[in-house]
């Protein structure tokens, strides 16, 4: 299957793999750092939200380095799109969504502010997400990432099925 | 230096999530309907090369630059599993997890924005409750919180 960005060929799962794994040795060998998105959305709220939550010393002395770690997300994603030969656009076209849903930017916002609430309240309650708990805490043999991560793929399918083979059929 | 390594390790994170399809959200669809095995490839061999690599690391017990190497394990919930569940829905409802929300962002799709302005208030939610929740999720205590990452 193709990327919904410029029809690209995806890299192969196993390359995909080994470069994810390389890339969160180094940021534990050269940074000292487990690999970790879902706290970023508490460190970005601390730069508003002065509460006691956001104050606890985990945000405080984590916005050095997850700050400009959550930046280069966003510029790998131009830096990605910007040199694929399509060149860097804005858009809004979302693959089998479009097929069989079909909303407009509206409807797409919507959707998707919908989703994101249960992804910032979802991974702060489980104590981390894809990253954290699915490739970091799982190579560590952590209990608690292991039944975190059979929760949240185990809902996914649920919910996947329930909107394209029951909602959307 | 530092901030310079962070950035350039979460470019190239970032990189890797877009070309690889973990932040496309056909891929995650696919990965849901068990019609493709491309992003349970990539968890899984990402899973088996960080395994074996973080466990020298910690056996060696310091940093390429000397440092006593910091790896905390996260406190174990109920919230492990109710939260999952919630977050869950929510990677299947926008096709993104956290790490692609902001990647999907770069590549120029607009619909992330709705996507990370919800990530945001519902961090924030959970924040402004955290001392409400109801006893069974025995969540840790505020100052410790779920577990970082």
């Amino acid at each position: 299957m193709t990327l919904i960005l410029h029809q690209l060929q995806p890299y192969h799962w196993a390359l995909s793999g080994v470069l994810i794994g390389v890339i969160t040795l180094l940021l534990l060998w050269l940074g000292n750092q487990r690999l970790g998105i879902s706290t970023g959305f508490e460190n970005l709220c601390s730069l508003v939200l002065k509460t006691a939550y956001f104050r606890r010393s985990e945000i405080t002395g984590s916005q050095a380095w997850r700050l400009p770690f959550l930046a280069g997300l966003v510029l790998g994603g131009f830096l990605s799109a910007a040199t694929s030969g399509g060149g860097w656009a804005p858009f809004w076209d979302l693959g089998s969504f479009d097929r069989a849903i079909g909303l407009g930017p509206a409807g797409k916002l919507v959707w998707m502010f919908a989703g994101g609430l249960l992804i910032g309240f979802g991974t702060r309650m489980a104590g981390g997400c894809t990253s954290g708990h699915g490739i970091f805490g799982i190579a560590n043999l952590e209990r608690a990432s292991v039944e975190s991560t059979l929760a949240f793929v185990a809902a996914g399918i649920v919910a996947s099925n329930l909107i394209y083979r029951v909602g959307a059929a | 230096m530092n901030t310079a390594l962070f950035l350039a390790l979460g470019t190239a994170f970032g990189w890797v999530l877009s070309r690889s399809g973990a932040s496309d959200y056909d891929v995650v669809q696919a990965m849901f309907l068990f019609t493709s095995f491309q992003l349970y490839g990539i968890i899984g061999t990402a899973v088996l090369v960080t395994a074996p690599g973080l466990w020298l690391l910690k056996r060696r017990g310091r940093t390429a630059f000397g440092a006593p190497l910091a790896v905390k394990p996260k406190p174990r919930h109920p919230g492990n599993v109710v939260g999952g569940v919630l977050f869950g829905i929510g990677w299947s409802i926008t096709g993104m997890c956290p790490g692609p929300i902001l990647v999907n962002l770069g590549e120029g799709k607009l619909y992330a924005l709705g996507a990370l302005a919800g990530a945001l208030l519902g961090a924030a939610l959970f924040g402004a409750l955290y001392e409400r929740f109801p006893a069974w999720l025995r969540l840790p205590a505020l100052r410790v919180g779920t577990g970082d990452g």
